[in-house]
């Protein structure tokens, strides 16, 4: 698909050993670098918007095709384990919104912090947990980055403020992350993450003035997979450019499934941002192919053909491999090993989250506060109180 | 019965894909089949699809269709089969892709519980054919987490399935459970109910008597055994394929016939066309004298013509002469067909099929009669493609060579009418010399033709039959009718 527009920065990796190249059963040399072009930028009340004109490396490529394909298995396995009724409860899938996740990531510093709301799994891979931490999370049981005792919606890690199952709650509490920021003087963003169902929240808007008047360094980002639970944006919300709906906070529209499109946004997004031009709203237009959650089929108010149109001509992991290997930036083999190892990792994460046992009682009251002033929880009965623990290591206190 | 199925299917697969299966790219596992035998199956391992819960409550599910076939390639995203979960039926998408290698619960498999094997599954490239159907063991559901109760606590006493042996009344629910729970069959007791019934004091009166002790409940195998060989030992009564037999329960007078999946099209259809169509009929006696005599001399030279040959062509022949006959209803209006497509009624195995003899006015006799037998030779062995037995502008169903008189026909929707043809008889003529009769009787959507519309085209069939040197005079296509002014 971007192939014609692609523009090939001939650097040979090999170039050095050329001279050695008989000594070498295998000369294969690929591109250190290419260059695309994305969809043109959109913006609100911006008088300059990032380059359309992105390179990436042959490393940043591999890594970000590992990460994205990481996130599409994991959810794979997920939705897998909730129809053996291994997951209960809440779940909600991320595939085909991966470009997104990874793409912030990607342009993120290390101690820039995330908040989103319950479509996470991606995003606590990505901010550090191993596939086994998340799926064993989900399937209950005590290898879960919460011990199993978070489940699908409340997952963390250092400089990830989780997830949030109320709808649109997560974007004030990351304006306080980012304000956190401004009052420490670091330069440091939060992103807060919400979708196009969410957007029509009043919190959010609330938080939007707050924001601005302040100038708080938080970026609103509305991924926006086009269908809330259960119907289309555009016959819940009376606007549908998202990025334009801060007013007075500039916006930036992004094709949110191009990873390189999403990182080059969000590297200008963090550099507007600490530069003390206050907040920004950032709009990633991607597409969600599984139900809202796992008690949606996801059917009901879009076809099949349309989810299967999307799958063939936009997936973010196909049209990027496509760019990798049309680049020469890796051959069609080596993603293939990729994708054989993720797939042997995320499969023995999945096994082990189903074999693995959930933690004793006694471990029931425990983490509950990082500093607990009582040590007595109540209980069902309260003269009968359970003893708080630490068992796991606090995160994100400060 | 797994490991019997997976050991024969094992040796087939290695004896036909040895030479193929060699290559190294192949990702293959070795199994050595146990005991001294010495030869090695080779297998694909494939990734196990299981009867999903596609509703919260869901336990178990029925597979109303597999979309897919064995050895269809799969894209994330597609629908593998339509599953009636308890609330409704849902479409099962898979997210992996891949090659569908092997169904294990074929299409209309009731109550099949979550987490049983239903199919497998390979990567790309590999061969299909070869997937190894897994062993007891790897099909079942997962393990509790770590405090799963001890399996005999969950253990259920065996159930006994005997009949009332010499007790004919019915038996309570505390007199099932002592004998249960003693190992009594309700024979081992003398009943002193009312009717012969047995009561739970002459169990007691028994055990009390004898001495019994409560007999320990059998223990259930844990699940990871039992419900592994379930799915094995159902799957190949359950395939499509497998033609189904009968099953008589013991002791019971009753046998269940499953309908096939045929006898329930042909079921819908008819009710629908019956209850829907205001079905008119009329009959005819045709002389057949002259089409018998012809019939008589072809064969005479070595061509073998049959009756109802001469019916389909006449019927062709009256369908151009009388073309609002030639139509189908499309809900609102009768529709004019062009061609003259002829259907015609063969009886199968299964069921009736009419595969049809197409522009049927257009051919020969000795045309029709070799295109009769070839579909219908193919429709007994069930070869039949969709468009040769779907369509059709009229159709005609001859039961003349069972002695039937006449008799009347349902119409096939969207057709507007139906030629039941009885047998040929002699009848004495109106001359009083004795003439070849048979009957024909039209069924016909009174919404499409009138009456008198019918009896002209029965009026000119006759004809027609009467004097077979009048098919030479076919009829006038309707698309020529208005530029000759007919």
């Amino acid at each position: 698909m971007m192939s014609p527009t692609a523009r090939l920065v001939v650097r040979r990796l090999n170039q050095r050993n050329q001279a050695l190249a008989p000594f070498f059963t295998s000369t294969k040399s690929f591109a250190t670098e290419a260059s695309f072009e994305t969809r043109p930028f959109k913006l609100h009340k911006l008088e300059e918007g990032p380059k359309t004109s992105v390179t990436v490396t042959r490393d940043e490529a591999l890594k970000y095709y590992k990460q994205m394909l990481t996130i599409r298995r994991i959810e794979t396995a997920s939705g897998n384990l909730y129809k053996e009724k291994i997951i209960r409860g809440f779940c909600h899938l991320y595939s085909g919104q991966e470009a997104c996740a990874v793409g912030m990531k990607a342009a993120m510093k290390p101690a820039d912090a995330i908040i989103s709301a319950y479509r996470i799994h991606g995003w606590t891979y990505l901010m550090g947990v191993p596939p086994l931490g998340v799926l064993a999370e989900l399937t209950g049981r005590k290898s879960g980055c919460a011990r199993g005792k978070g489940g699908s919606m409340h997952m963390y890690a250092p400089h990830f403020f989780g997830g949030n199952g109320i709808v649109g709650a997560q974007v004030p509490l990351g304006v306080g992350v980012a304000f956190a920021s401004k009052y420490r003087g670091d330069d440091n963003v939060c992103f807060a993450l919400y979708g196009d169902g969410a957007a029509n929240q009043g919190q959010i808007f609330e938080v939007y003035n707050m924001a601005k008047l302040w100038n708080v360094p938080c970026i609103f980002v509305c991924e926006n997979n086009g269908y809330g639970m259960g119907t289309s944006a555009e016959r819940a919300a009376a606007s549908t450019t998202y990025y334009t709906r801060g007013d007075y906070v500039p916006g930036i529209w992004v094709d949110g499934m191009d990873i390189l499109a999403v990182r080059e946004a969000s590297r200008f997004a963090i550099e507007y941002c600490t530069s003390g031009k206050g907040p920004l709203v950032m709009e990633t237009a991607t597409y969600r192919y599984s139900g809202h959650s796992m008690s949606d089929p996801g059917t009901s108010y879009r076809t099949r053909d349309e989810i299967q149109e999307v799958r063939q001509n936009r997936d973010p992991i196909a049209s990027f491999k496509e760019k990798i290997i049309s680049t020469d930036l890796a051959s069609a083999d080596e993603l293939k090993a990729i994708d054989a190892e993720v797939k042997k990792e995320v499969d023995e994460a999945t096994r082990k989250a189903k074999s693995d046992s959930e933690i004793p009682m006694e471990e029931l009251p425990a983490d509950i506060y990082a500093a607990p002033l009582e040590e007595e929880v109540r209980n069902v009965a309260p003269w009968e109180p359970l003893r708080h623990k630490r068992i796991g290591s606090a995160v994100n206190l400060n | 019965m797994a490991s019997a199925l997976t050991g024969r299917l094992g040796r087939q697969v290695a004896n036909k894909f040895l030479p193929t299966l060699l290559t190294p790219k192949l990702r293959l596992r070795v199994k050595l089949e146990h005991g001294f035998r010495q030869s090695a199956a080779l297998f694909v391992v494939g990734s196990e699809i299981k009867m999903p819960s596609l509703s919260p409550t869901m336990a178990e599910g029925t597979i109303v269709k597999w979309l897919k076939n064995e050895g269809d390639p799969i894209a994330a995203g597609d629908v593998l089969c339509d599953i009636q979960t308890d609330k409704a039926i849902v479409s099962f998408e898979i997210e992996e892709e891949g090659i569908l290698a092997k169904i294990l619960v074929g299409n209309d498999a009731k109550d099949v519980k979550v987490g049983t094997l239903i199919a497998l599954m390979v990567a790309e490239g590999e061969d299909w054919k070869g997937v190894e159907i897994p062993a007891a063991g790897s099909a079942a559901p997962p393990s509790s987490p770590a405090e799963a109760k001890p399996a005999a606590s969950q253990a259920a006493p065996a159930v006994e399935k005997k009949t009332a042996g010499g007790h004919s009344g019915g038996q309570g629910p505390a007199v099932h459970r002592l004998l249960e729970q003693f190992g009594l069959s309700s024979s081992d007791v003398p009943a002193t109910g009312p009717k012969g019934n047995l009561l739970k004091g002459d169990i007691l009166n028994l055990v009390n008597q004898k001495g019994l002790k409560p007999k320990a409940p059998q223990t259930v195998l844990p699940p990871a055994a039992s419900k592994a060989a379930a799915p094995a030992a159902a799957a190949p009564s359950k395939t499509p394929a497998a033609k189904a037999k009968p099953q008589v329960a013991k002791g019971s007078k009753f046998i269940d016939v499953e309908l096939t999946n045929m006898r329930k099209t042909i079921a819908k259809r008819l009710s629908q066309s019956k209850s829907t169509i205001p079905h008119s009929y009329g009959g005819i006696d045709c002389d057949i004298s002259e089409v018998l005599k012809l019939r008589k001399a072809l064969k005479s030279e070595g061509i073998a013509t049959s009756v109802n040959d001469f019916v389909i062509k006449a019927v062709a022949t009256a369908l151009r002469q009388y073309p609002h006959m030639n139509c189908i209803w499309d809900g609102q209006q009768a529709v004019p067909v062009g061609d003259v497509d002829v259907s015609v009624a063969v009886a199968t195995d299964t069921g009736l099929i009419t595969p049809i003899v197409k522009k049927a006015s257009e051919k020969g006799v000795q045309e029709i009669s070799a295109v009769v037998r070839d579909l219908a030779a193919r429709a007994k062995q069930g070869k039949l493609q969709l468009n040769e037995f779907q369509g059709g502008s009229f159709t005609i169903s001859n039961l003349g060579m069972f002695g039937i008189n006449y008799f009347s026909a349902i119409i096939n929707p969207p057709q507007c009418s139906i030629l039941a043809v009885g047998t040929g008889r002699l009848i004495l003529g109106s001359d009083g010399k004795p003439v070849q009769s048979m009957n024909v009787t039209l069924s016909y959507d009174r919404r499409a033709i009138d009456e008198e519309q019918a009896a002209e085209f029965l009026s000119g069939l006759r004809d027609i039959l009467k004097d077979p040197s009048r098919m030479l005079l076919g009829g006038v296509p309707p698309s020529m009718r208005a530029r000759v002014g007919i």
